[in-house]
């Protein structure tokens, strides 16, 4: 491999990686407050590239409000989510949440299939389908808006979880759930917003890949498995290890197929960051099972 | 006096089930279900396993198409493109998903709860993909057509009316050996495990080498379908045994409640009548329904649908019994 | 009598940086009753952890009669004669009182998969023994009026009974009880300390931890006293409530 085509396949692992990341992040904030993993979390992404596509090509909306109503939108359904199935599901084991939002997971993928059919949708780019040309390598427009819009998500995030009374209580609930229910910080509003924060940032990172990566019903189930790689190399409990995973996946997957050796040709690409899950699941197991004992 | 009276009905129900069972796919009776009630066979083996794994001992997986993909692909495999005889290359095909289930299950099941979906879906997933890609055997994308028939000496299964007895055949010798297994010292232990690994433990139950057992032995029984179906259908292709096959075992094993064995036939039943019956007009909604299901039945009878019924049943009768 | 069953020799272990229990020597004698006291935070329950095998030892040495128990899994130690009961129970709550019961035996039967797939004789055979046998622990602990019901559904001192029988079925030569009394009334602890001296009289040691000091001096011979992880007194009950470490240890606390 060149340098050209080495940064060429860095690029692309960036915008990949991106997506990952958003998706990884909603896992984290899910999970950090409630113990729940979303295996709906993928669907979001499919949400936010279907709504934005409707409401900006077939309802002629402008973009910018069009990708708005879209996130909030799936907001309303991640909600929705959270107070039909996860809140009425009262002492339910870790097995039935992860059957519940199985459930979840199909039921959107399947009315998704019945709106926009099972055919690829591809939104119109954001600005401009010529390339840029960096080091050698070209850069197409919407792989800026991707990893421009990823950065500026998180850094809201990071500055919401911080400096505003609603993010502190959010991670409090976190840390010390038992001593935050007892200072007065209603836990479940705040599992509420943790579904409502991650149903936005899946969209989000929705609207912005269509463009350039298609979309369609199904690619919720993929998405979210490479999701919750990058979240679980950040260990579930980090905001910002969850993004670095969600890059670092994104990265590995795109130089493995630009090695193109053995099994990592892009017909395998997806195969890869499967590798990589199983890897860093069996890596910390020990430490995920000693984590679960002493917590 | 009351358990023999018991075992009695017991065993008049049993004789009038098999007796249906018989004749069922004579024209004079319901013989145009005859096709439907062999994708219900087929899919009872894959879900009871299930049941063992998720409902007895309460490890998730949700990668168990890729175990029912490999015992259909390695059958038509080796019969077809080989020549082996389909009987050997169904005792192959179990062995080799057997002995994949084992080195996968000695890895994976360090993991438990949301972990070990994951990483069990991942695998599904990676399985599906490979029966995709490697197309100079599976046939690619589109799969593989002209697999042979079974056949014992002379007589081959090439009706469905003859294929009806082989399947159910194997799904009952599937269901007794799962109930034995779940009345005996290895169900205990099982069940054991589910309701406290630390406590399992305590008391000598090596846990993780019967998770990996009770792993293998659905994985085997999903084989064993998964060759069965090869079989019957006489071609195979990878849209069988993705992550969507993965979930409809899941849905078969809920709506069969998940800690009972002759559940499992209620709940391929209901999925295989929606599916083939009821709803093939109906394009993606029976994916909908589906995920309607497992949410309603998890939410409201997290012991499953068909225990719901069936205890409602059992306290109506105790209910007439105790009014003289 | 006087023939050390378990021994523990610099016993250690850390979580993290922070030490749970430091260099511990401690000798169980066999058909003894010896309970292991001290205030909270004093490394009891890391100590049972340990014996038990929950987790791995960070230092140190433990010793069941001569067989070293450093990196043995559970199962095997139970197998080995050492059996455990939870301080919060954890009874299988799929299960009725005599199922219960009956998995306990599972170290001390053998048939498998193969077996009871295909109900083989000895499937058959050993199923009446492990019947049997848990009948009779059934009845030991008095619950044997309730064996059909589900183990969730008796009063919380009768579920401990029945893990302690449980625990029992596995026929071991050490129980380890963690907090048996706790959560239980006066009438309850009583039955309790009767069970716990019946247990002795089978041949069974019997190793607890215990808060409840009344309980704990009325049935231990030996009194083994941890405090912030080491052992800062041993000998008989009425040695240990003089012992002015002890009671230094315990000031702050409330001794009840």
């Amino acid at each position: 491999m060149s340098a050209d085509q080495f940064v060429q396949y860095l690029i692309s692992g960036l915008t990949q990686g991106s997506i990952y990341a958003l998706v990884g992040l909603g896992f984290t904030i899910i999970y950090a407050v409630t113990n729940i993993i979303n295996f709906a979390q993928g669907e979001f992404v499919m949400l936010g590239g279907m709504l934005s596509f409707t409401l900006f090509v077939s309802a002629g909306i402008p973009l910018v409000p069009a990708i708005f109503l879209s996130v909030l939108i799936a907001v309303a359904i991640g909600a929705l989510l959270y107070l039909l199935a996860i809140r009425s599901a009262r002492r339910a084991s870790a097995v039935s949440l992860i059957i519940i939002t199985i459930g979840a997971s199909i039921f959107i993928r399947g009315i998704a299939a019945e709106i926009w059919g099972v055919d690829h949708v591809r939104p119109p780019v954001f600005s401009g389908s010529g390339s840029i040309s960096f080091l050698g390598a070209y850069i197409h427009p919407q792989a800026l808006w991707i990893i421009g819009t990823t950065l500026v998500v998180t850094i809201i995030l990071h500055l919401f979880l911080s400096y505003t009374m609603v993010g502190k209580a959010l991670k409090a609930c976190a840390i010390r759930p038992v001593a935050a229910g007892l200072v007065g910080i209603n836990t479940r509003a705040m599992a509420l917003l943790a579904f409502a924060i991650a149903a936005a940032l899946g969209a989000i990172g929705g609207a912005v890949m269509a463009p350039l990566t298609f979309t369609s019903y199904s690619i919720g189930v993929m998405l979210g498995l490479k999701g919750f790689v990058a979240a679980s190399i950040g260990g579930f409990r980090s905001p910002i290890a969850a993004v670095i995973g969600g890059i670092t996946l994104g990265v590995v997957e795109s130089i493995a197929v630009g090695v193109n050796w053995g099994p990592f040709t892009s017909s395998y690409k997806d195969a890869i960051a499967l590798m990589v899950l199983l890897v860093v699941l069996l890596v910390r197991s020990g430490k995920l099972a000693e984590e679960e004992r002493i917590g | 006096m009351l358990a023999r009276v018991k075992s009695q009905w017991a065993y008049i129900v049993i004789t009038l089930a098999l007796i249906f069972l018989i004749l069922l796919p004579f024209d004079w009776f319901l013989g145009q279900y005859t096709s439907l009630m062999i994708f219900i066979g087929i899919n009872t083996m894959v879900t009871v396993g299930l049941c063992l794994l998720l409902g007895y001992t309460g490890q998730v997986s949700l990668g168990q198409a890729a175990f029912y993909g490999i015992g259909a692909y390695v059958s038509a495999i080796l019969s077809k493109t080989y020549g082996i005889n389909p009987w050997l290359a169904m005792v192959i095909a179990a062995t080799a998903t057997g002995t994949f289930a084992y080195v996968i299950g000695y890895l994976i099941f360090r993991l438990k709860g949301n972990y070990l979906a994951m990483a069990t879906l991942g695998l599904g997933m990676i399985v599906y993909i490979v029966f995709r890609q490697e197309g100079q055997f599976t046939g690619g994308p589109d799969g593989m057509a002209g697999i042979p028939y079974l056949s014992i000496g002379g007589f081959t299964f090439d009706t469905s009316f003859s294929r009806y007895y082989l399947v159910w055949f194997f799904c009952l010798a599937v269901l007794l050996i799962s109930q034995n297994i779940v009345r005996s010292r290895t169900g205990r232990a099982l069940r054991a495990i589910h309701g406290s690994e630390d406590a399992a433990q305590s008391i000598g139950i090596n846990a993780d080498r019967f998770k990996v057992k009770i792993f293998v032995l659905s994985a085997v029984y999903a084989s064993l379908a998964g060759s069965l179906f090869a079989h019957h259908m006489t071609h195979v292709s990878p849209s069988s045994f993705g992550f969507l096959a993965s979930v409809m075992v899941v849905v078969m094993a809920v709506i069969g409640g998940l800690a009972s064995i002759w559940g499992a036939i209620f709940g391929a039943a209901t999925v295989c009548l929606l599916k083939y019956e009821l709803l093939l007009t109906f394009g993606e909604w029976d994916v909908v329904i589906y995920g309607l299901m497992l949410m309603l039945v998890m939410i409201f009878t997290p012991e499953g649908l068909f225990v719901r019924l069936k205890s409602i049943f059992e306290q109506r009768r105790l209910r007439r019994e105790a009014e003289p | 009598m006087s023939e050390a069953i378990l021994e523990t020799r610099g016993l250690s272990k850390a979580f993290g940086g922070l030490v749970a229990l430091n260099k511990v020597d401690l000798i169980v004698k066999a058909g003894t009753i010896t309970a292991v006291i001290g205030p909270n935070g004093a490394g009891k329950t890391t100590l049972f952890n340990l014996i038990a095998g929950v987790y791995p030892v960070s230092d140190g040495e433990i010793r069941f009669r001569d067989v070293s128990l450093r990196n043995m899994p559970p199962h095997k130690r139970t197998a080995l004669g050492i059996v455990r009961t939870f301080q919060n129970v954890l009874l299988f709550d799929n299960m009725t009182v005599l199922e219960n019961i009956m998995t306990g035996q599972h170290p001390r039967s053998s048939y498998g998969f193969l077996e009871a797939a295909l109900r083989l004789p000895k499937a058959h055979r050993e199923e009446e023994a492990i019947t049997l046998q848990a009948m009779k622990y059934l009845n030991l602990v008095g619950l044997g009026t309730h064996a059909q019901q589900n183990a969730l559904s008796l009063p919380l001192g009768q579920q401990k009974l029945l893990a302690i029988a449980r625990a029992l079925a596995t026929e071991p030569q050490l129980i380890l009880l963690d907090e048996p009394g706790a959560g239980l009334n006066t009438l309850e602890k009583r039955e309790l300390s009767d069970l716990i001296r019946r247990i002795k009289e089978l041949g069974i040691t019997v190793l607890l931890v215990e808060h409840d000091m009344p309980l704990v001096m009325g049935l231990a011979e030996w009194v083994i006293v941890l405090d912030s992880g080491q052992k800062i007194a041993e000998g008989t009950a009425a040695q240990v409530q003089r012992d002015q470490r002890v009671i230094a240890a315990y000031l702050g606390e409330e001794v009840e």
